[in-house]
């Protein structure tokens, strides 16, 4: 009887930690049952790998209902507590990891330097995103340091079809910093589509850019959303360009649909029982 | 918890951690739970590897099924690397129709692939035999990375004095494509679809063993393919467009409404 070696306990969580993280969108629950059946040790997955809860749902971009709105879980948004700002109604909320619900709702302070601003570029977005999402959930984070303003967008759209054995997600984040009434702002990002398929299998798209640009404060809000629709819509249409790529030329090189025969392989004739090469050894 | 629960939870998984992870997943799995270890190894199928046979200078695919211990067998000079000598090697019944499907199945791979590796291992069952056909081939076109690997395992139950067989095949076909680009980032899109089917054949020297699994193999390789190329660049593409709309969706509304519109007055006209 092999005696395993068996791996410390910190070493467990820290498998079932990146299994959690790893969950494809929609999947969290059937990912978390059997993490929890592995490891056989509900106190130690509780203790151990909560924090590899709040991280998935932060990393996704987890939308909440909150009273009459929607609002995203992000790294960006996070208080103490397992609590989470909603910048757009101007409160915080305690939200439960496991349970994907918000509570204890209160009023929230805001960066009154940054909130003109943020209340801009959140109609903007929110426009936007009505545009080009068809269940884009949109959060805008303001912040000012300096005289400098620091807006942060995050934006999220899902579509989960269990039933058809898939699901996928969008996140956008993108962050702009300027200085208001003059010259250009910066505004960096990363845009992330994942896309899980299986039906007899498993299939899976993940793809993400970073992408870097500057954009007008003459108007702030509206140089910032054209510069993310317009980065958006690149990537959009370069990922559709590779698509067609990978299908037409990529894929196709590694197999053909049929042999250049035109014909399928001729089993009978490579695997049948050779008579004549029986014979080559007798008719000299 | 049962072995049996845990092994199911453990496979559940594997169909939903990105497949891109594969090896890391499976690895961390055996180190979570290494009871499981055998069993995972033989029933998660793994991107395959090769390996060169010192002895014929030949490549040769690496699986479970070639593996005893730490060692691989080499279908050219069935030996193990490193070195066993009390390795399991099939029959030598067995072995001659070895040799044989890799000389046959090297010509399929030819004519379907024009490149890339095939091995063919057998081993004996106790009123037949099992085996797998694998084949791996790696394209890179337009900065564009790609890599197929088929994992066929085969199981011939031989019947009526070995006059007919009933075959079951379970067929692994996994496909990778990774680019990273300026325009589009960094796309990885990959992973495996597995199909099954069974079918009872004729034995004879018309009809031998190689030439009945050999035909269904093809047909379910060609049936696999044409499945990767839908779910592929067509579901996962039409979902990732679902997700988000380059044009405008208030203009597609419109159109859509004006489209309805449109269709009505012409239906009332009638």
């Amino acid at each position: 009887m092999t005696d395993y070696e068996r791996i410390s306990d910190s070493d467990k969580v820290r498998i079932v930690s990146g299994f959690i993280k790893n969950a494809p969108p929609g999947e969290f629950n059937e990912v978390f049952n059997d993490v929890r059946v592995l490891l056989n040790d509900d106190r130690l997955l509780k203790e151990g790998a909560s924090s590899a809860f709040s991280e998935y749902n932060m990393e996704q971009f987890t939308p909440v209902k909150v009273e009459r709105d929607h609002v995203l879980i992000t790294q960006q948004g996070k208080l103490d507590g397992s609590r989470f700002v909603d910048p757009r109604n101007k409160r915080s909320f305690k939200y439960d990891h496991l349970r994907k619900e918000a509570s204890e709702i209160q009023p929230a302070s805001v960066d009154v330097t940054a909130e003109p601003h943020r209340v801009s570029l959140d109609t903007a977005v929110q426009g936007y995103a009505k545009e080009h999402y068809p269940d884009g959930v949109v959060t805008v984070y303001g912040s000012s340091s300096g005289g400098k303003i620091k807006l942060v967008v995050c934006i999220e759209d899902h579509k989960f079809s269990p039933q058809n054995f898939w699901n996928g997600r969008w996140r956008s984040e993108w962050e702009a910093t300027f200085s208001p009434g003059g010259g250009n702002g910066e505004i960096k990002g990363v845009v992330r589509a994942q896309v899980h398929y299986y039906e007899d299998g498993n299939v899976q798209l993940v793809s993400f850019k970073d992408f870097t640009d500057s954009f007008s404060t003459a108007d702030p809000a509206k140089g910032i959303v054209k510069a993310i629709e317009k980065a958006e819509n690149d990537y959009q249409s370069a990922l559709s360009d590779n698509y067609k790529t990978m299908s037409q030329t990529t894929f196709k090189a590694l197999r053909r649909q049929l042999p250049i025969t035109r014909t399928k392989f001729d089993w009978n004739k490579h695997a049948g029982y050779k008579l004549g090469s029986e014979l080559k050894g007798t008719v000299q | 918890m049962s072995q049996e629960q845990q092994l199911d939870c453990a496979l559940d998984l594997m169909r939903r951690l990105p497949p891109q992870q594969i090896e890391k997943n499976l690895s961390d799995l055996i180190d979570l739970v290494p009871e499981l270890c055998e069993d995972l190894l033989s029933s998660v199928d793994q991107p395959l590897k090769i390996a060169r046979d010192k002895e014929t200078g030949k490549d040769y695919l690496l699986c479970d099924y070639n593996r005893d211990g730490d060692s691989y067998r080499s279908p050219w000079s069935n030996k193990y690397d490193p070195q066993l000598p009390d390795g399991a090697v099939p029959s030598d019944r067995l072995r001659k129709l070895e040799i044989r499907a890799n000389d046959v199945f090297d010509t399929y791979r030819e004519l379907y692939f024009e490149s890339g590796v095939c091995s063919v291992y057998l081993w004996d069952l106790d009123h037949g035999f099992a085996g797998v056909v694998l084949i791996k081939k790696a394209g890179d076109t337009d900065k564009i990375k790609g890599c197929w690997d088929s994992i066929h395992v085969i199981e011939v139950q031989e019947k009526a004095q070995g006059r007919s067989a009933h075959y079951k095949l379970t067929s692994t076909v996994m496909l990778w494509l990774q680019t990273i680009k300026a325009g589009s980032g960094t796309m990885n899109l990959g992973g495996s679809l597995t199909r099954q089917t069974e079918a009872d054949h004729n034995v004879s020297d018309a009809n031998p063993h190689i030439a009945n699994f050999g035909k269904m193999i093809e047909e379910m390789e060609n049936k696999i393919r044409s499945t990767l190329n839908e779910i592929y660049f067509g579901k996962t593409k039409d979902i990732v467009n679902d997700l988000r709309s380059v044009g405008d969706l208030n203009m597609k509304a419109k159109q859509q409404m004006l489209a309805t519109e449109l269709n009505r007055k012409l239906q009332d006209r009638d």
